[in-house]
C-alpha cells in the first residue's frame, strides 16, 4: 500500500479536532470542507477507495440536506432536517474513524496507547475486544448453522411464544465460546509474560514526525476558522 | 547442572472438580531432553505441564504439595512472566492463542512483554520467521489463517521469545496431517538447538523418534517409564491395552464395498459447488446406499467443508443435482434430511440440561424415546447434566442423539477425532457402526487414518 | 508452598481484564445489531438507545457474574465510549456510556456486584448513556440544525422542528431505555441461574 504513515496519536488526535469541528459547526459548507479535508488526509494515507466513496457519500446527503432545507415543508421537512442533521454530526467522524481503524493495527494502538500513558487496566481490555470482534461473526456464522440444521430460528413467533428459548439460542453458545476464550487466552498471555511489569516495548514504530505536525496543524486551523465562524 | 528440569513428589487437584488430579510425580530432564507424556484424556498430562509452566497455582487453584525446579531453583520463588522467560508454552487450541490480528505483531508479542528494544524485535521476527519457514505468513491477517497456520504463529510468538525449555500441551490436537508434519520439523529444530522439551500428547506417530523419554500416566500417576527403544518395541497388543494411539500413520486401506445394489439411496449428479460464482468444485458424482459409512478425504482448502455444507442444505449447489431414492432434493429437503455433528460441538448445544437438549424446540417430544435414545448412546446417567459439563466425546454423542430424535437419514461428522484418545475414538467408531445398522448414510471428514482404517466402509477423495 | 492463589487477591487479574475484553466485544456487537434497525431510519433514530439496550442485558449479566470485582462495569462502559467514538458516533453518546458504565459500577458495587437487582440496574445505567446525544439534542433544539442553513434561522423552520421533536419525545427515549435494558438484563437473570451458572462458567 502505498502512502504516508501516520503516528496513531496523530489519528486519534485528529479524530477529536473533526468532533469538536463537528460540535461547533456554523454551517453545511463548513461541514463539506472538513469532509474534503479528511478525504486529502485519506489520500495522503493511501486509502484512495476510502477517499473517493467517502466523498462521493457525503455528496449525496449533502445534495439531501439543501433538499430537505429547501424543498419539504412541515412535519417531512422537520423529521428529515433532525434526521439529516444527527448525520451530518456524526459523519465526518465516522469517515475519519474507518481511516484510522483501516490503517491502524492493534499492536499500534496498544503501542500509542502505552505512549500517553493509559494503564494496563484499559489498554489490554481494548486490544482484547479489537481482536474478539472478527470472532463474534465466526462463531454467529456457525451457531446459525446449528440452528438452521434444528429447525430453529430467532422469527417474530418464536420470539413472541418462546422468548426464552430464543434467548438460549442466541446466547448459550456464543457466551460458552466468549467464557472458554477467556480462559485459554489469558493463559496464553500470562505465558508469554504479559504481567511483566517492566516498561514494554512495541514492534510497531509510534514517532510523532514532522508530516503528522503538518496535520494536526491543518485541522486546527480549520478548527479555529470555524469557531471564529469564517466559512 | 545434571538436570534442568526436576519435579519433586508433587500431588494436585483442582479445587471443585476431581478431574486431572496427580499424585506423587517425580521426575526430572537433562538439559537438551525430550520427554512425552501420554495417556488417556483426563490421566493427568496436561495438569503437570501446568505445574511446569507455573501455571499452577498461580492460575488454577488447589491442593498442592511438592515443588518443581528449574535449573536448581525453587518456581514457588517465581512468578509467572519470570517463568515465561525460561519456559515456553504452545497449547491445543490454535484459535485462542493469539492476542494480536496481525501475524508480525503476534510473533513479536511475548519479546515486547518481556522489554526487547524495537531493533532487536525487528530482526528476531525475521529470524523466526525464516527459521520455521513461515515468511510466506509474515504481514498477513491472523483471521486470514488455517488452524495450521495459526498454531505455527503461537508456535513462532514462543520461539521467538528464545526459551530454554519447550512445554507443549496436546500441540496436534487441532491439526491436519501436514501440519503435523511441520509441528514435527520445528521440535526437530528445538532439538538440534539443544532446548529441553516437554510434550504432552496422546498422538504419538510423530513423535516416536523424537522422544527420549515416554512416560505413560494413568490416573495421575505415572506408571510405565520408557526409553524410545523400549516404547517402539511394545507389541500391538500391549500399546492398544494402554489405550495408545498407532505409532504409525499409513494411508488407510479398505476394501471398498462400493455399491451393493443399483439402487442408489442418495445419488449426487454433475454437482458444483462454491460461494457466489465461485467455483470450488466442479463435476462432483457420487452414489451411496444406506449403511455405508464414507470417508471424505482430501487437503485443506481443497473444499471439503463447502462440500459438506452443500450436502447439509446450508449452502445452494451451483450446478447439479442430489437424488434421494430418485427424487430431487431442494436445499429445504436437505436440511430435514440430514444433520452436522460440528468439528466444534459446542455451537449446536443450546439447552441447559442433557435431556432438555435432545427435545429442544420439538413441540410434543416424545419421552420414551428421548429416554430409549440416551440408554442406547450411553447418556442416560448424565441427562440432569449440564451439556458443558460434559466431556468431548460425550458432547459428541449428545449431538448424535439429537440427529436421531429428528430422525434424519444423512449424517456428516466434521473431524469427530479431533484431540481424541484411542479409546474415545473407538467409541465415535462403534457409534457410526450404530448408525449406519440403523440405516443411515454417513459421511465422516477427517485426517484421521486410523479411524479411517477403523470405522469406514469407503473413500470419497476430494481434488 | 500453600494452596492459595495469586489470582484470587484483590483487584483485576489478567484473566479478569481479557475476560472484560471478550465480553464488552460481544456487548458491543449488541449494541450495534439492536441499534442498526433504528438509527438510519429517519423516523425512529431517535430511539436508537432502545434498540442499542435490547440484546446486551444477558452478557452484562455474565460479565458480572464472571468478574465481580470493583471496576468491571466501569471499565466496560469506557471501553463501549472509546470504541463509539473510534467508529465517529456522537460525543455525547461516547460520554454517555464512560458515565454510564462508571456509576453503573458504583451502583453494582453497592451489593458487591452479587445482588440481581443492582447488578440489573447497573446494565440500565450504561444503557442510558445512548441517550447522550438525544439528550444534547433536546436541550438546544433550536440551534442544533442550524448551520444546516448555513448561518441563517427561518422562523417556520423552528417551528416545524419543534412540532416534529416534542418534550414527551425525550421522556419516551429516556423511560422506554430504562424499560428495555431492564427487561434485556432480566433475561440475562434468568439466563444466569438456568444456564450458566450450571454449566459452571461463573466465577
Amino acid at each position: 500500500m502505498m502512502g504516508v504513515r501516520f503516528d496513531p496519536r496523530t489519528k486519534l488526535l485528529l479524530l477529536l479536532l473533526c468532533v469538536i469541528c463537528t460540535m461547533f459547526a456554523p454551517s453545511l459548507r463548513y461541514e463539506l470542507v472538513l469532509v474534503c479535508l479528511i478525504a486529502v488526509f485519506s489520500l495522503l494515507s493511501g486509502q484512495f477507495g476510502h477517499a473517493f466513496m467517502g466523498t462521493l457519500f457525503y455528496g449525496m446527503i449533502y445534495a439531501g440536506t439543501l433538499l430537505s432545507v429547501t424543498k419539504m415543508t412541515g412535519t417531512t421537512q422537520a423529521i428529515f432536517a433532525a434526521f439529516l442533521g444527527l448525520v451530518n454530526k456524526v459523519y465526518p467522524c465516522g469517515f475519519m474513524a474507518g481511516l484510522m481503524i483501516k490503517t491502524t493495527k492493534t499492536g499500534e494502538f496498544m503501542a500509542a496507547f502505552y505512549k500517553i500513558h493509559i494503564p494496563n487496566r484499559i489498554v489490554i481490555p481494548f486490544a482484547v475486544m479489537l481482536r474478539y470482534l472478527p470472532v463474534v461473526k465466526e462463531d454467529w456464522h456457525y451457531i446459525k448453522d446449528a440452528m438452521r440444521m434444528r429447525d430453529i430460528s430467532p422469527s417474530i413467533k418464536n420470539i413472541c411464544l418462546r422468548p426464552i428459548m430464543v434467548a438460549e439460542c442466541l446466547y448459550v453458545p456464543l457466551m460458552m465460546a466468549a467464557s472458554n476464550t477467556a480462559d485459554e487466552l489469558s493463559i496464553a498471555a500470562v505465558t508469554r509474560g504479559i504481567e511483566n511489569p517492566n516498561p514494554r516495548t512495541s514492534l510497531a514504530q509510534i514517532k510523532f514526525l514532522l508530516r503528522d505536525l503538518i496535520a494536526v496543524f491543518a485541522f486546527s486551523i480549520y478548527l479555529v476558522i470555524g469557531l471564529i465562524g469564517m466559512v | 547442572m545434571i538436570e534442568k528440569i526436576r519435579l519433586d513428589n508433587i500431588s494436585f487437584a483442582y479445587d471443585g472438580t476431581g478431574n486431572g488430579k496427580i499424585k506423587n510425580i517425580s521426575f526430572s530432564v537433562s538439559p537438551g531432553g525430550c520427554v512425552v507424556l501420554t495417556g488417556r484424556s483426563g490421566c493427568g498430562k496436561t495438569t503437570v505441564t501446568r505445574m511446569i509452566n507455573g501455571l499452577i497455582p498461580e492460575f488454577f487453584s488447589g491442593e498442592l504439595t511438592g515443588s518443581v525446579f528449574v535449573d536448581g531453583e525453587n518456581l514457588a520463588d517465581k512468578q509467572l512472566y519470570e517463568i515465561a522467560k525460561k519456559i515456553g508454552s504452545v497449547f491445543q487450541n490454535p484459535k485462542t492463542q493469539f492476542f494480536n490480528t496481525d501475524t508480525d505483531g503476534e510473533i513479536a508479542f511475548g519479546m515486547e512483554n518481556n522489554g526487547v528494544p524495537r531493533q532487536e524485535l525487528i530482526k528476531r521476527v525475521k529470524k523466526t520467521a525464516d527459521n520455521l519457514n513461515i515468511t510466506n505468513l509474515l504481514n498477513r491477517s491472523i483471521f486470514s489463517l488455517s488452524g495450521g497456520e495459526k498454531q505455527k504463529i503461537a508456535f513462532a510468538s514462543v520461539y521467538a521469545m528464545n526459551p530454554e525449555v519447550y512445554l507443549l500441551d496436546e500441540p496436534s490436537s487441532n491439526l491436519d496431517t501436514d501440519a503435523i508434519c511441520d509441528l514435527r520439523e520445528y521440535i526437530q529444530i528445538l532439538k538440534s538447538q539443544g532446548k529441553t522439551i516437554i510434550i504432552a500428547e496422546h498422538r504419538l506417530y510423530y513423535l516416536k523418534d523424537l522422544a527420549d523419554e515416554i512416560y505413560y500416566m494413568d490416573a495421575g500417576e505415572i506408571k510405565h517409564r520408557w526409553t524410545q527403544e523400549a516404547f517402539l518395541n511394545l507389541s500391538v497388543h500391549e500399546r492398544k491395552q494402554l489405550g495408545l494411539r498407532s505409532l504409525n500413520q499409513e494411508e488407510p486401506k479398505i476394501n471398498d464395498k462400493s455399491l451393493r445394489n443399483d439402487n442408489a439411496d442418495i445419488e449426487i449428479k454433475d454437482f458444483s459447488i462454491g460461494y457466489g460464482k465461485k467455483d470450488v468444485l466442479t463435476d462432483i458424482n457420487f452414489k451411496a446406499n444406506k449403511g455405508d459409512i464414507i470417508a471424505v478425504t482430501g487437503h485443506n482448502g481443497v473444499g471439503k467443508s463447502t462440500l459438506l455444507r452443500t450436502l447439509c442444505g446450508l449452502q445452494k449447489a451451483l450446478r447439479g443435482n442430489i437424488f434421494w431414492n430418485g427424487e430431487v432434493q431442494n436445499q429445504k429437503m436437505l436440511l430435514k434430511r440430514t444433520y452436522m455433528v460440528m468439528q466444534d460441538v459446542n455451537y449446536q448445544l443450546f439447552a441447559d440440561s442433557v435431556e432438555q437438549e435432545t427435545c429442544f424446540g420439538i413441540k410434543n417430544p416424545d419421552y420414551k424415546k428421548v429416554e430409549q435414545v440416551l440408554k442406547e448412546l450411553d447418556l442416560y446417567e448424565l441427562k440432569e447434566k449440564h451439556p458443558n459439563t460434559l466431556s468431548a466425546g460425550q458432547k459428541q454423542r449428545l449431538a448424535v442423539a439429537v440427529s436421531m430424535l429428528c430422525d434424519k437419514d444423512i449424517l456428516v461428522f466434521d473431524e469427530p477425532t479431533s484431540g481424541l484418545d484411542l479409546e474415545s475414538m473407538r467409541m465415535v467408531s462403534e457409534l457410526m457402526y450404530k448408525l449406519a445398522k440403523m440405516g443411515k448414510i454417513i459421511f465422516l471428514v477427517t485426517h484421521d487414518f486410523e479411524l479411517v482404517s477403523l470405522a469406514c466402509t469407503r473413500i470419497f477423495p476430494l481434488g | 508452598m500453600g494452596n492459595q492463589t495469586r489470582t484470587n487477591k484483590k483487584g483485576l487479574s489478567i484473566k479478569d481484564l481479557v475476560t472484560i475484553g471478550i465480553f464488552t466485544a460481544l456487548l458491543f456487537v449488541t449494541m450495534l445489531v439492536g441499534g442498526i434497525v433504528f438509527a438510519p431510519n429517519p423516523v425512529l433514530t431517535f430511539y436508537m438507545p432502545l434498540g442499542a439496550a435490547l440484546l446486551g442485558g444477558p452478557v452484562m449479566m455474565l460479565l458480572i457474574a464472571k468478574v465481580p470485582k470493583s471496576g468491571a462495569i466501569a471499565i466496560a462502559g469506557i471501553l463501549c465510549g472509546v470504541i463509539w467514538f473510534a467508529t465517529g458516533m456522537h460525543w455525547a453518546m461516547d460520554l454517555g456510556y464512560i458515565v454510564g458504565g462508571i456509576i453503573g459500577d458504583l451502583i453494582a458495587g453497592i451489593g458487591k456486584y452479587k445482588n440481581k437487582f443492582l447488578n440489573m440496574l447497573a446494565f440500565i445505567c450504561l444503557s442510558l448513556g445512548a441517550t447522550g446525544t438525544y439528550i444534547c439534542y433536546f436541550a438546544n433544539r433550536n440551534t442544533w440544525s442550524n448551520y444546516m442553513l448555513n448561518g441563517g434561522t427561518s422562523k417556520s423552520y423552528i417551528d416545524a422542528m419543534n412540532t416534529a421533536a416534542k418534550n414527551w419525545m425525550l421522556a419516551v427515549i429516556l423511560i422506554g431505555t430504562v424499560v428495555v435494558a431492564g427487561m434485556s438484563a432480566w433475561i440475562g437473570s434468568i439466563l444466569l441461574k438456568k444456564q450458566f451458572e450450571k454449566a459452571g462458567i461463573t466465577a
